[in-house]
């Protein structure tokens, strides 16, 4: 036994080069169990968590107002009119469902990949993608102006004869949207069950047995439970993984299928895609740096995740670049007068301001993520974050405002301002989100105990000998 | 228990089949090659379209397997490892590949309709004049074949350091060159494939363009590496190092590309169809009528739905003389899709089918002197890089049974 360790050690020796684990070395079974769930269970609520909830709630407090007012006033309190028609309502639609993506991309393909390292981080990023989708799905909601008759959207036999209209990516979206959500839901859920079963065999309060036990579902863990755990798990990622692509594609189609310049064009779905991905991991690494800092949980989320996932962000960002200079370029090539027009106007015109920004972000800036030492600098690689994820957010302000303000017809040409309501509404839901996690991680397992006990050499042994 | 004793034999004996081989596919490219002039005396202008589908290919195959060879090292896949020799040797090939363009070089009056004596008569062509002109061509072809040359190359020849100890010096290097080579391989290729394809018919564009025949280019690479993996497995050292975990690996990958591949053609197809704008769908009437209807439902059934049904089942994957027998069908699909994309470009063959019979003697012609070229490159050196680190890795990996 010690031999074969002594030869795993000197392979590995040879195979990995400096650089870090993605578990801290020291760790067994119990501490892993001990330390996760010691966030839930047993120690004191950390200062940060009580401030940040109080904020955040205060601001998801304001989006309930702002959204019972506007149920009374409707759409108008928005600043949305003929030509820009839709605002900021599609713009963070998109930016908070593109959001979501990196968790599923973590959690289902990375787990088809066989890339251990997700394990430490796919919990979190499940909860985010949950959230991300709850603040994406208001807006189109919300857009519809009489949201009390969304359901009109599913084609569901009814006395009007009345259908939706298939041939409209809005109504692909409302499917691909939907599922989406189910499908996240049910994957975070199924990943928690042996964890909230661990909860409830180690919560000292009668409130939590109960609680954390209902929501086990029984879970024992026995060999048969663990056969059939697998393989569900595995089947639900299958099916999670075309979503990752498909989702955005839907949203993509949104734009691409009309005529208009600068939504009409064929690079979208895997541009959306791929600037999806791209914020996703931004806003994974804007949550994971203060957290492993906040509950010191650096043994699981070590640079090793951070320098992987600022690579991940680094190579669709690159795809990202890629689709604006195809853009520019092939709107010069077509010979197109509008498609050229609605280039030089984003170069140039009056919302030129927030394209240069966007461009020397997202082709430029990030660039610098090839630097190694920023890639393993949690402060740095916190504040490339959040630039890239400021700038994803004018990059979907850009193509739905600026393409829109002026299409063909110079006569309607309008520009597009927000209101006092737009911007809180959107801060609302930042709110949402950031409350969401913070009450996810106060009561729920943030890191997966089960999945990186399977970290240890411990949990391979034993299956070896099974063989 | 010490590592460099459990490094198995990694010498290759050249089989006798393998010279045998070697002189059909000379014979092939020369047979080949006289079609080819034949040809070009008859019609320069048809020769020269066949050619180009032929040339596409073939390219496909060795710019694919470049890509690979990238994602190879930028993953540190294990899969990787025994194949990584056949895949350079194949990328090395772009220097053949270099010399074979001079006939279309040569032919581009022939070919692209902006470079047509007169063409500025066209006012779009006129537009697009400081893109589209002889020289920025030629200027632009000679980048693109210098980055994949030296790409190729630099990859193949740190390859060939790791024949001798040290164990671990070049990781990093190859990761670092690898990540840049790919991003080159994109926008090179992305340029190429307007140039050399797309501007065949210069009012039609299209962003996703350059995406979809990187696709189809990664497919072919998987294709081409999953045969020559499976033919060499009864050999030393593929046969001590490849395992059928890896081939599974691959089999996915190439499901993957294939996915990718139809993926983007679906989306341009349906982006274009609901804007139906005239510019646009005209290119897609040109292949589906005359005749071309055919060929693009051949290309979803037998391009698409089918391989991806076969490569759904893992057993498949799993079995050598099947998957063998797809890679091969998908390299034949991806030959129908490039006649599909740049056939029906010309006045005569929009709308109206047609077999180009020089695209079959250039095929085999192009296609004999790479296979000719691959053969000597891969005996020329080790087939696994004896001092790669990755080969503890696979090795560890054998021996515990995943």
């Amino acid at each position: 036994m010690a031999e074969h360790e002594e030869h795993i050690d000197e392979m590995s020796s040879h195979l990995a080069p400096a650089g870090p684990a993605i578990l801290a070395p020291g760790h067994t079974f119990a501490t892993i169990t001990d330390k996760i769930s010691a966030v839930v269970l047993s120690r004191d609520t950390p200062a940060a968590w009580l401030l940040a909830t109080g904020g955040f709630g205060l601001l998801m407090m304001w989006l309930l107002f702002a959204t019972a007012y506007q149920l009374a006033r409707g759409i108008g309190i928005w600043g949305v009119n003929i030509p820009v028609a839709w605002g900021f309502a599609i713009v963070n639609f998109v930016w908070w469902i593109g959001i979501g993506h990196a968790g599923t991309l973590i959690s289902a393909i990375l787990l088809l990949l066989k890339q251990k390292w997700r394990n430490s981080i796919n919990r979190f990023a499940e909860a985010m993608t949950l959230f991300a989708v709850m603040c994406a799905g208001y807006y189109p909601v919300m857009h519809l102006g009489r949201p009390w008759l969304a359901y009109w959207l599913f084609p569901y036999p009814n006395t009007m004869g009345v259908w939706p209209q298939f041939r409209s990516a809005l109504v692909w979206d409302v499917f691909a949207v939907s599922t989406y959500f189910t499908v996240s839901l049910i994957f975070w859920y199924q990943g928690l069950i042996p964890d909230l079963a661990t909860l409830r065999d180690r919560s000292q309060s009668k409130a939590g047995r109960i609680i954390y036990g209902i929501l086990a579902m029984g879970w024992r863990g026995s060999a048969r439970h663990w056969k059939r755990y697998d393989s569900s798990y595995r089947l639900l990622a299958g099916l999670a993984t075309p979503l990752v692509v498909s989702v955005h594609t839907v949203v993509s189609f949104d734009f691409a299928i009309a005529v208009v310049p600068g939504w009409h064009t064929s690079i979208f779905p895997p541009y959306f895609v791929a600037g999806a991905i791209y914020s996703g991991f931004a806003m994974v690494l804007v949550l994971a740096i203060p957290i492993r800092r906040i509950y010191g949980l650096d043994d699981f989320i070590t640079t090793k995740h951070l320098d992987n996932c600022a690579k991940l962000m680094l190579a669709t960002g690159e795809i990202v670049a890629y689709g604006y200079i195809i853009e520019s370029f092939m709107a010069w090539y077509s010979g197109n007068l509008y498609e050229r027009y609605m280039i030089l106007d984003r170069m140039g015109g009056k919302y030129s301001i927030f394209y240069i920004c966007l461009i020397s972000i997202n082709v430029f800036f990030v660039q610098v993520l090839w630097i190694r030492r920023i890639r393993r600098s949690p402060a740095l690689l916190f504040l490339v974050s959040v630039i890239v994820l400021a700038a994803m957010w004018l990059e979907r302000f850009v193509i739905v405002v600026q393409s829109l303000h002026a299409d063909f017809l110079p006569s309607s040409w309008a520009m597009y301002y927000p209101t006092f309501w737009d911007i809180t509404q959107f801060l609302g839901t930042i709110g949402l989100f950031a409350f969401g996690m913070l009450m996810f991680i106060r009561f729920l397992p943030m890191i997966s105990i089960f999945e990186i006990r399977e970290l240890l050499p411990e949990a391979h042994v034993s299956l070896q000998e099974v063989d | 228990m010490s590592t460099s004793a459990q490094i198995r034999d990694v010498t290759f004996t050249v089989p006798e089949r393998w010279y045998r081989l070697e002189r059909q596919s000379l014979i092939a490219g020369v047979a080949g090659a006289i079609l080819c002039i034949i040809a070009a005396i008859v019609s320069p202008e048809h020769f020269l379209r066949g050619y180009l589908v032929a040339y596409m290919d073939w390219l496909a195959l060795t710019l694919g397997s470049l890509a690979i060879i990238c994602l190879i090292h930028v993953t540190t896949a294990q899969w990787g490892f025994a194949v990584r020799r056949i895949l350079e040797a194949a990328a090395r090939n772009i220097s053949l590949l270099t010399l074979l363009f001079i006939p279309i070089a040569v032919g581009m009056t022939r070919l692209y309709p902006w470079a047509h004596p007169g063409a500025d008569r066209d006012f779009l062509t006129h537009l697009q004049r400081p893109y589209l002109n002889p020289g920025m061509w030629i200027l632009r072809a000679v980048l693109y074949f210098a980055t994949w040359n030296i790409s190729a190359w630099a990859l193949s020849r740190w390859s060939w350091l790791q024949d001798s100890p040290p164990d671990h010096a070049y990781r990093r290097r190859f990761q670092n060159f690898a990540a840049a080579a790919i991003v080159m391989w994109g926008w090179t290729m992305t340029f190429a494939s307007v140039d050399w394809m797309m501007s065949l018919d210069n009012h039609w564009r299209s962003t996703i363009y350059g995406f979809y025949v990187m696709a189809g280019q990664g497919l072919s690479g998987f294709a081409f590496v999953i045969i020559a993996a499976v033919l060499l497995w009864r050999y030393r050292p593929i046969s001590e190092y490849l395992t059928i975990t890896h081939l599974h690996d691959m089999g996915k990958l190439m499901f993957a590309f294939l996915i990718l591949w139809a993926y983007q053609a679906f989306s341009q197809g349906l982006i274009y169809w609901a804007a139906n704008l005239k510019d646009e769908v005209n290119w897609y009437v040109n292949r589906t009528t005359g005749g071309w209807w055919w060929v693009g439902i051949a290309i979803i059934l037998l391009h698409f739905f089918v391989p991806f049904f076969l490569l759904l089942s893992q057993d498949l994957k799993r079995d050598t003389g099947k998957l063998i027998v797809l890679a091969a069908w998908m390299l034949v699909m991806r030959w129908v899709d490039l006649y599909w994309l740049i056939i029906p470009n010309f006045p005569d063959t929009k709308g109206h089918f047609t077999i180009s019979w020089s695209a079959l003697a250039a095929t085999i012609g192009i296609g004999g002197l790479w296979i000719y070229a691959f053969l000597v490159n891969l005996k020329a050196h080790p087939l696994v890089p004896r001092h790669d680190p990755m080969i503890y890795r696979v090795i560890e990996a054998q021996e515990h049974g995943h």
